[in-house]
């Protein structure tokens, strides 16, 4: 057990020791949330006044959307980082040590949601200074941080499954690519009220993002609303679930003997 | 006591594709000793190592590592061994002192310890100045050091080697060989290393087995399998043509072979038959004008078992 903790420890804080000495992985991901924060505030604030917003600030709106890209980037890092230990060799290193094979891959996930706190803090930091309000007060930024690693954690299960599966760095890029449609195909820039065309809107009613942006934004607008909370926190936990067993699965064929 | 030993019965390791890479091979492998395996490419030489060292699992036969079965309890055998694999292992962005320390770590030393091993290693492999540079900008040569060094954290009594001087310069190489060497030698350490280097395996091994097409094709000391060749060939040169058929003609009844000047006789024992041939030489007036013997060397083995000559230095 003990052994357990000091492997988890030092190799997550491997994964952080790497992760700063290469800031270019970081960045362009903060840029992109920090993007959507400033130009979709400062271009489409305007149809806020659209009824359907229901006097909601576009800040509020985008938020949520700037937090979840900030942390699929948090969290695609884990399995970027076992693509590469899988291609330098590390990984098999690793394998002839009496190492505990769940910190191999639990170092990177906590690292990265690490990342993402830190990601998400800067960004709620900005947001304050744009002239964020939070309905729900304090509670409601705690909750703010738990959808983020929740979604993460998600996220982390997945792009582990991928990197494990692919094992190598392309495979593995391509197959973050689905935050693409993930992201896009659902609530993120208008309420699905305002989404006409009907396979828009189907696409974005079954995308577990929806729920999750749903979630972060009662706070954010309405306060303590219990409906979307719940639904968004099942939501993604079923998403935890699904994605962490596939990666449990994979790294279990990882480490099995040829 | 059977700590610090391997034996091998029987091991077969078929790949998922069906292909054997290694068939019914068996040897053993003393506390102390130094094992070099040879062989092509191709041979089966790290499916062998990979068995071993518990990252593959065999097909049939058995493995036993310090008297323990490496396919029943892979993790104990992990505590008794050592391993530079062909392909190093290193993360590119830690430096070489982080990379051993979060080794130490692992072999459940403590941060302190870690340290003051990783301190020592750096500079047994001659890394001290290089320590706190990230492995990415080392040379091939230091980041076989370091991967040497990483292997050498647990302090293990078995030590496996795939292949730790290729593509090394002859430098490097020789300052690899010096310290398996003192790691053999001085720590008793049992070595099991894999070439395609005659000379590396008759420079350092006590043993070798010579393995081509995933078979034992030859195997002993080195001096065993120079003497299974077996012959001596001695070159005389002498002054004129007319005089070297001349001596042809006088050791007609030896294994003679002429090419212009030069007269080339193979002898089972060059150092018994060499003064008959001078005296024989002399009575017909005959003394070549240089002279020299060369005794077989484990390239001449290894092309004669494996059929090819790939490989030889
Ligand atoms: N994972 C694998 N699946 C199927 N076949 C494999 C696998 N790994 C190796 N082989 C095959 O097994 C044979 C032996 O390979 P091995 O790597 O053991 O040779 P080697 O003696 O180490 O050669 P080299 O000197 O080139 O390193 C080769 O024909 C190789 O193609
Ligand atoms: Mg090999």
């Amino acid at each position: 057990m003990k052994a357990f903790f000091v492997h988890t420890y030092v190799l997550t804080k491997r994964s952080i020791v790497v992760l700063l000495r290469n800031p270019l992985t970081i960045l362009p991901n903060l840029f992109i949330s920090v993007f959507f924060l400033f130009v979709y505030t400062g271009g489409l604030s305007g149809i806020a006044q659209l009824p359907q917003f229901e006097g909601a600030d576009y800040l509020s709106f985008i938020l949520p959307v700037s937090i979840v890209s900030a942390a699929i980037g948090g969290a695609g890092g884990a399995g970027q980082e076992l693509v590469r230990d899988l291609e330098s060799g590390y990984f098999a290193r690793l394998l002839q040590t009496p190492v505990t094979r769940l910190a191999i891959v639990l170092g990177p996930i906590i690292a990265g949601m690490l990342q993402l706190l830190v990601q998400t803090s800067l960004i709620l930091g900005l947001a304050f200074l744009l002239g964020l309000q939070v309905e729900a007060g304090l509670g409601g930024v705690l909750v703010l941080l738990l959808f983020a690693v929740g979604w993460g954690l998600a996220f982390a299960g997945y792009s582990v499954t991928v990197a494990l599966k692919a094992k190598n760095a392309q495979a593995a890029q391509a197959g973050t690519l689905i935050f693409f449609p993930l992201l896009f195909l659902s609530t993120t820039f208008v309420p699905l009220e305002l989404i006409e065309a009907g396979w828009l809107r189907t696409a974005a009613v079954i995308n577990p993002t929806t729920y999750l942006l749903e979630g972060m934004r009662s706070v954010l607008i309405d306060g303590w609303v219990w409906q979307p909370l719940v639904t968004g926190f099942l939501v993604v936990g079923a998403a935890c679930v699904v994605t962490i067993s596939l990666s449990v699965i994979s790294a279990r064929r990882a480490f099995s003997r040829e | 006591m059977t700590k610090g030993t391997i034996v091998v019965d029987h091991l077969v390791k078929t790949y998922k594709d069906k292909f054997t890479a290694v068939n019914d091979v068996s040897f053993t492998v003393g506390k102390g000793e130094c094992f070099a395996f040879l062989g092509p490419n191709g041979a089966g030489k790290s499916t062998t190592v990979k068995v071993l060292t518990t990252l593959s699992r065999l097909t049939s036969g058995s493995v036993t590592i310090s008297g323990i079965d490496v396919d029943e309890d892979p993790e104990k055998v992990r505590w008794e061994i050592g391993v530079v694999l062909q392909d190093t292992g290193l993360d590119s962005n830690l430096t070489a002192r982080e990379l051993l320390e979060l080794q130490g770590r692992i072999f459940h030393l403590s941060g302190k310890e870690a340290s003051f091993r990783a301190e020592e290693l750096l500079a047994v492999v001659g890394l001290t100045e290089e320590a706190d540079r990230t492995s990415k900008k080392f040379s091939g040569g230091m980041k076989r050091r370091l991967d040497l060094a990483m292997t050498l954290v647990h302090r293990p009594g078995i030590l496996f080697l795939d292949e730790p001087t290729t593509g090394l310069d002859p430098l490097n190489r020789k300052s690899i060989w010096k310290e398996i060497r003192r790691l053999n030698r001085e720590e008793g350490t049992t070595v099991f290393l894999t070439t395609q280097y005659l000379e590396e395996a008759d420079e350092l091994a006590d043993q070798i087995q010579i393995i081509s097409g995933g078979k034992i094709v030859a195997g002993g000391t080195p001096a065993e399998l120079k003497q299974s060749i077996g012959k001596d060939v001695i070159s005389m040169q002498f002054v004129s043509e007319t005089e070297a058929k001349k001596a042809r003609e006088v050791l007609n009844k030896r294994d003679v072979f002429l090419i212009e000047n030069d007269i080339r006789v193979t002898e089972e024992k060059a150092s018994a038959a060499l003064p008959v041939i001078l005296r024989e030489l002399q009575e017909f007036g005959l003394e070549p004008a240089a002279l020299s013997v060369a005794e077989p060397t484990l390239d001449d083995v290894f092309i004669q078992v494996t059929g090819s000559s790939e490989g030889a230095s």
